[in-house]
């Protein structure tokens, strides 16, 4: 392990020169853990999760890690994570699929109680029936719970989120989770071209008494402290003080937006601006909807394209601007209930210019022919289908 | 850190609530406490809306009157009715979730370790029979199998008291209980025979009969988890209310108690008895001097 | 000011939306919030100063971290806030020494808790406060409460970003800073013409009085033993 010197986060996110290689995604995770100063990693195996958590515990036995186990399960994991970042350490881990909702009601609660931390999120399918594959459903469940969550599209994306995550989730302003979610496989275990500053820096230790609330570690005051007050008189004094916690927590949510600004270039990424067809996508569905867009180009088809990077705090305004002379929006998803169509339609006046899908689930590709069918059909262009028999 | 949080800012004594001037004056931080002066002292814990005649609450009285470094100790608790008194403490308290107690205080010990290796800084849960021998049962073993250093203590009051007198893996066999409308059908769990299984360094049970027996106990579980490994301490305390044990015959009832299944017991390993030994004698004779 | 004031004193009602939903955000460094709205400091300090001069009880809330003297800059901030305190005519201190929800209750005179700070200034008919050393998270819980059920303006001395439900939220707020917003105060008392001789506000009310005759055992300390009747002693009179 080269010695790694501390700079700031501005730097290693944002200026410092960096070198191209070709990693997989669960590389580009670990390789963002190690350049961020992590104090502590718990592991739990679940495919297709596994190998980033391997990797991790490769630099804890390398040295970048202070301390990293294999947890009983994951509700003990998130648990545990819960309990180290209170302690004032810097955690990070991550899970998939039905691992994910194992551990949600843990998970759930860290906005709540104020825990900022990264947790990686490698989509596969929810049982039943058992499968591997992946399927995004999972994400849904993740919305509502004041977490900040991130999309990736490809493995350069799931660098840059991951380290930047770390340093959003301990803005004194945000200090919530940040989830960085990609579809497993499909980028876990596929090889991108990641673009990474080097590996002898690192980002400042956790300061945790820049914090909204002071860690649990008998060095700061209040003594008598109890930063997850049960609230629980039936009374409207206990409502009100949990509404406002509530309100505290999706305020903190929004507050991350400027931060995601700052460190990763906005919300949303618009590519054709001036189109009338627009693709609105986040994850491995941008990477078909930017082929799809490439693809109309070449036909001169009026077609833009709208990465969303944040689904946490949703890019309300962005969206709308971006679709404000939109005639039609195709919503291409890897699950079947449509979560990021139902965000889109919620945020613009006319919602009736979305089109549900193309979906696709249960772990199939996403053929960039599936989009392209939608985006004729919305420009009145009529194909010929050919049947090979 | 020791006692710079809990001393009051120059100037401000004048205006803080009696309450915690009290506790910085005549309270139990920085100094080594006697239970038998319960009532003689600022208590770490005073007003909670448990139950009168609990004996939990008083089991707690006297934890937090024993606790041999109060400044730098951390308390998690869950779901039920200890957490009602440990949250009105003037010790850090952590609520998590349902029965998470003991994976996040392993999370937390490392933490601590690893932010503050040469301090001491004690992780002490309190949980009770339902937080850790039914739902938290994996994170409870997991963490003793693990060999996490804190300290585990059960209160059993055999009964979910909090939710409304439901039987629990630790209600006696045959007692009929919300959710047991027949009668419990299976034997209470050995606690301390798995804890021991598990890699605790130190297992005790007790029925809390003998408060300088508590102190004891509570005392030298905290010190073996410092050094060694997971301690657990089982103690008995009765539920009045799910029970109906009349007020003022709790005692009588531990004292029964004490006498058919909840005998004193206390196990360590051999490298812990010569620790505890050798911190026992240097305590007599500091306190010997301190006559003197 | 011409322009509409988002944050303004309540009471906003049963459940009043967040400054953060209503698009109010967090002031840069070197700038402040006033109703909502990013000002210049000064501009913010003088509007605050002006609302702890006027309004009725004016209060300061010190939280834990002036309250306990953790370390040299919480004891030197400690110091600045009682210097602000003596400047402001017939101000308060109540403080806010930890954030648990308390049982049975608080006394409303003499401490004030995140989880229902309106009540304590409801009690006291408080209509200006200064919130400072309160970690932000139970801050905004607290002006969130008493800009929903009272009519106080508060003020937010943060030491770190700023708060959106304060009608005036001043950022990077230390004990240099506090003194800083104490000259400003100053020089708007004078202009105002109000006179005022700086002295120390009242101490706490819960704190016993030097009254011997409603001694405590707890009062002697480690003596207290002492007083105590020993087992089988009878105590038949005393002097």
């Amino acid at each position: 392990m080269p010695d790694q010197r501390v700079v700031e986060p501005e730097y290693l996110l944002l200026e410092a020169p960096r070198e191209k290689k070709f990693i997989t995604g669960s590389q580009a995770f670990a390789e963002a853990v190690k350049r961020a100063n992590v104090d502590i990693a718990i592991a739990y195996p679940i495919t297709p999760q596994s190998e980033t958590m391997h990797l991790v515990g490769d630099l804890y036995a390398q040295g970048y890690v202070k301390d990293y186990y294999r947890a009983e399960e994951e509700y003990g994991a998130m648990s545990a994570i819960a309990g180290a970042v209170r302690g004032g350490a810097r955690a990070f881990t991550a899970t998939s699929g039905p691992g994910l909702l194992r551990g949600l009601e843990a998970i759930v609660s860290w906005p709540g109680h104020r825990i900022p931390v990264v947790l990686g999120v490698m989509t596969r399918v929810v049982n039943a029936p058992l499968s591997i594959q992946p399927d995004n459903i999972e994400i849904s469940y993740l919305l509502n719970a004041g977490l900040v969550v991130l999309h990736a599209e490809n493995q350069q994306d799931v660098f840059d989120f991951t380290l930047a995550g770390f340093v959003i989730s301990e803005k004194v302003d945000v200090y919530l989770p940040v989830v960085v979610a990609t579809e497993g496989f499909f980028v876990t275990h596929a090889k991108g071209y990641v673009q990474m500053p080097s590996e002898d820096m690192k980002l400042p230790p956790r300061d945790p008494y820049k914090a909204p609330v002071p860690p649990t570690d008998c060095e700061i005051p209040p003594a008598r402290i109890q930063r997850d007050a049960p609230v629980q008189k039936s009374n409207f004094m206990s409502y009100l003080i949990h509404a406002v916690w509530q309100q505290e927590v999706w305020s903190a949510n929004r507050r991350a937006m400027k931060w995601i600004y700052k460190y990763l270039g906005g919300p949303v990424e618009v590519v054709n601006p001036d189109a009338e067809v627009f693709i609105v996508a986040s994850g491995c569905a941008a990477a078909q909807g930017r082929e799809a867009q490439r693809y109309a180009e070449q036909e001169g088809l009026p077609v833009g394209l709208v990465k969303v990077k944040s689904l946490r705090p949703f890019p309300e305004k962005e969206v709308r601007e971006a679709l404000k002379n939109a005639k039609a929006v195709i919503v291409p998803e890897h699950n079947i209930v449509g979560w990021l169509a139902k965000e889109v339609k919620s945020v613009i006046p006319n919602s009736g210019i979305v089109i549900d899908g193309p979906r696709v689930y249960g772990g199939m590709t996403l053929p960039v022919e599936l989009i392209m069918e939608e985006i004729y059909k919305a420009l009145g262009i009529k194909k010929e289908k050919k049947t090979v028999v | 850190m020791g006692l710079e949080y809990v001393r009051i800012s120059p100037g401000f004594e004048r205006y803080m609530p009696r309450d915690y001037v009290d506790l910085v004056k005549f309270g139990q931080f920085g100094k080594q406490v006697d239970v038998m002066q319960l009532g003689q002292f600022k208590e770490l814990v005073e007003e909670h809306p448990m139950c009168a005649g609990c004996y939990m609450a008083y089991f707690i009285r006297v934890f937090y009157a024993a606790l041999p470094n109060p400044e730098d100790t951390i308390v998690l608790g869950t779901a039920g009715c200890a957490r009602l008194a440990l949250s009105q403490a003037a010790v850090p308290f952590i609520y998590g979730n349902y029965g998470d107690t003991n994976a996040v205080a392993s999370g937390l010990k490392r933490a601590l370790t690893i932010r503050f290796p040469d301090k001491v800084k004690d992780v002490v849960v309190i949980a009770g029979d339902g937080g850790l021998m039914d739902i938290g049962f994996g994170m409870t073993m997991h963490s003793w199998f693990r060999g996490e250093k804190f300290t585990t203590i059960m209160v059993d009051n055999e009964v979910y008291g909090n939710t409304g007198g439901q039987e629990s893996g630790m209600s006696p066999k045959g007692v009929q209980l919300k959710m047991a409308p027949l009668g419990k059908k299976f034997d209470k769990i050995n606690a301390v025979e798995l804890a021991q299984v598990a890699g605790c360094v130190y297992v005790a049970r007790i029925s809390p009969t003998n408060p300088k027996r508590i102190a004891k106990v509570i005392r030298r579980a905290i010190y073996a988890a410092r050094e060694f490994g997971p301690t657990f301490i089982h103690a008995y305390t009765s539920c009045n209310i799910e029970y109906s044990i009349p007020t003022r015959e709790v005692l009588k009832d531990a004292r029964e108690r004490e006498k058919k299944d909840f005998k004193f017991y206390e196990w360590m390993t051999d490298e812990v008895k010569e620790y505890l030994e050798e911190i026992e004698r240097k305590e007599k004779e500091k306190a010997k001097q301190e006559v003197k | 000011m011409a322009e509409e004031k988002l944050i303004t004193p309540g009471p906003a009602g049963y459940i009043p939306t967040p400054g953060a939903f209503m698009g109010v955000e967090l002031p840069p460094p070197g700038k402040a919030l006033l109703y909502g709205k990013i000002v210049d400091e000064e501009v913010a300090m003088r509007e605050a100063a002006k609302a702890m001069l006027t309004r009725r009880n004016p209060t300061i809330f010190p939280g834990p971290l002036v309250l306990w003297g953790w370390n040299a800059a919480a004891m030197e901030k400690a110091k600045a806030v009682l210097e602000l305190a003596m400047e402001i005519p017939n101000c308060r201190i109540i403080p806010m020494p930890d954030y648990r929800p308390k049982y049975p209750k608080i006394d409303p005179e003499a401490e004030i808790n995140p989880n229902h700070p309106n009540l304590t200034i409801l009690h006291n008919k408080i209509e200006a406060c200064i919130f400072v050393g309160v970690h932000c998270h139970y801050a905004n819980l607290s002006l969130r409460m008493i800009r929903a059920g009272t009519n106080c303006f508060t003020i937010a001395l943060c030491a770190e970003m700023g708060h959106e439900d304060a009608m005036v939220s001043l950022r990077d707020v230390h004990a240099e800073e506090i003194r800083r917003f104490k000259d400003v105060l100053v020089q708007v008392r004078n202009e105002l013409g109000i006179e005022w001789e700086p002295k120390l506000p009242p101490e706490n009310p819960s704190l016993p009085k030097e009254d011997w005759t409603k001694i405590s055992p707890l009062d002697f300390g480690e003596y207290a033993a002492l007083l105590m009747p020993r087992k089988g002693e009878i105590v038949e009179e005393t002097e």
